[in-house]
């Protein structure tokens, strides 16, 4: 073993400049895989409490606030175990450049006057509770509100970004006159009736479009899988130059090193004795990578933000307040980069070892 | 002639069973618990569950409609040792409502496009005017009480 370390050390600069490149590879890929994991999830807890059909009303073509008394006729649909109507939208932070999303919650809404803030915009506003806030209505017209709470962090996604605030604050902030709403939502109990449902809503208000969860749930997929597509192309170019220098290092052994296994057998070591050796090299080097690797794109993805993918994973939220990921690791996921990385490395540098070390060392070192 | 005596008896042991059935409660499968007649798990499929109680307590699930009726109809070869004068309580799966509802109470709609575990299935409602919606969507065939599902209907479904 310290043999081992010591003659990694003697070819420091190669075996260095392999270490590093290795180490990328592991941190390219550990990366994507903790980053689109970690969107899937964030995107299931969105999901997870999703109605199951939401109905917008659309006028030519574009979205448009949708009568509340829609739901007393969508209600008579035979399925349809409840209907509620939802008020929310989007708010554009001219002073911040962000966006922020706000919402009436359907239970215990904030009292009139205060608000729920997301942590992100906390952080960005260094807006704490008890302090007052200002926001510009459709009108032009500043309002103020106290923030009543922080919200807590279980889905920095949707969370982040988020205001809860009071009907007619809402009403009085957005706009939006009172007996609409931003759209309607629906609690069906059987996922069979779902395209009825959807069918019979068309047929009755032809004005309005129903969406139902699981095409929701498509979108998202598509996204992310877009998304996560373009990072593995770039990723695959990056991979496939490591197995060509990797395979060209550790199969092609340089004359020195065949020396030195020479000189090993020479002075009495056994064939098994060099394999174990070479083993270990090749074991030190991938291991150092494998966990420096690991380590990086833990860091990058959940303490940075992933900057460094920024540009591509996030091009739909330009304006978006920033947002962490909460940190989900999936061991399939380490196990995967494992068996790609570590195990083929291993093999591949024994391979010609065994193969050098088999040769007579009188004939190798002459 | 012999049918009618059969439907008469039923109705009879009806007329007995609606009465205990007050007050019975579904219980809800276990993991482990098999329908007799097909030997799938019925945990796995919850929309379409249905339950027969025994007077000693015993349930046996079902991951369907179709089969409570086979075995109902059949209780010796499926469930050797019980008797149709031994139940207090049928429990199937309003289709709309996802809720256990009283089987005796419940309408029945065959022929029509919801598949089950089983393929063709009786989709029970609980009541008359949802049935009839159903079948308008579903292309249902026709609508049956409890009394009326024989063992020929059943086998049509097959």
């Amino acid at each position: 073993m310290d043999f081992t370390l010591s003659s990694l050390l003697r070819r420091k600069g190669k075996n260095g400049a392999l270490l590093a490149v290795y180490t990328l590879i592991v941190f390219l890929l550990a990366s994507v895989l903790f980053f689109t994991h970690a969107l899937r999830q964030e995107a299931a807890l969105v999901l997870r409490d999703s109605p199951e059909i939401i109905v917008q009303r659309t006028l030519t073509g574009r979205y448009a606030p949708i009568p509340v008394a829609y739901g007393d006729r969508i209600r008579g649909i035979r399925g349809v175990i409840s209907v509620r109507p939802r008020l929310w939208g989007y708010y554009y932070d001219a002073n911040f450049l962000a966006n922020y999303t706000l919402v009436v919650p359907g239970d215990n809404p904030p009292k009139q006057g205060t608000i729920g803030i997301g942590a992100g915009i906390s952080r960005m506003r260094e807006a704490f509770e008890g302090d007052t806030v200002g926001f510009t209505g459709f009108d032009g017209k500043p309002r103020s509100f106290t923030i009543g709470s922080i919200l807590s962090d279980e889905s920095q996604l949707v969370s982040a970004d988020l205001i809860l605030i009071s009907e007619p604050d809402y009403r009085s902030l957005s706009g939006i006159p009172s007996g609409f709403a931003t759209d309607l939502v629906l609690k069906v109990k059987n996922p069979k009736e779902f395209t009825t449902i959807a069918e019979k809503i068309t047929r009755l208000l032809p004005d309005t479009r129903p969406i139902v969860r699981n095409e929701i749930l498509r979108t998202y997929d598509a996204l992310f899988n877009w998304r996560a597509g373009v990072i593995i192309v770039i990723f695959g170019v990056a991979a496939l130059a490591f197995v060509i220098f990797a395979w060209d290092k550790a199969t092609g052994l340089s004359a020195e090193e065949r020396k030195e296994i020479g000189i090993l057998k020479a002075i009495g070591w056994e064939t098994s004795d060099i394999l174990l050796m070479k083993f270990w090299e090749g074991l030190a080097i991938s291991l150092t990578a494998f966990f420096v690797g690991i380590a990086l794109a833990y860091g990058h993805v959940f303490f940075t933000s992933s900057i460094l993918f920024v540009p591509v994973l996030k091009g739909w939220s330009t304006l978006y307040p920033e947002f962490r990921l909460v940190p989900f690791v999936d061991f399939g996921h380490l196990a995967a980069i494992f068996f790609l990385t570590v195990v083929p490395y291993t093999i591949t540098t024994i391979i010609p070892s065994w193969r050098a070390a088999t040769i007579d060392p009188d004939a190798v070192m002459r | 002639m012999k049918n009618l005596a059969v439907s008469f008896i039923t109705l009879l042991t009806l007329v007995a069973i609606s009465a205990d059935a007050a007050g019975l409660k579904a219980r809800k499968p276990a993991n482990g618990d098999k329908c007799p007649v097909c030997g799938m798990f019925v945990a796995k499929y919850p929309d379409f569950a249905a339950q027969v109680q025994f007077r000693n307590g015993t349930v046996l699930h079902f991951d369907g409609t179709k089969d409570l009726f086979k075995c109902y109809q059949n209780l010796p070869r499926y469930s050797p040792g019980r008797k149709q004068g031994d139940i207090v309580a049928i429990f199937v799966t309003g289709y709309y409502s996802l809720a256990p509802i009283d089987a005796y109470s419940a309408w029945f709609v065959a022929g029509s496009d919801v598949f089950g575990p089983m393929g063709r299935e009786l989709i029970p409602f609980q009541e008359e005017a949802d049935a009839r919606e159903f079948m308008k969507d579903h292309k249902g065939k026709s609508l049956l009480r409890f009394k009326d599902i024989t063992p020929a209907i059943v086998k049509e479904l097959d």
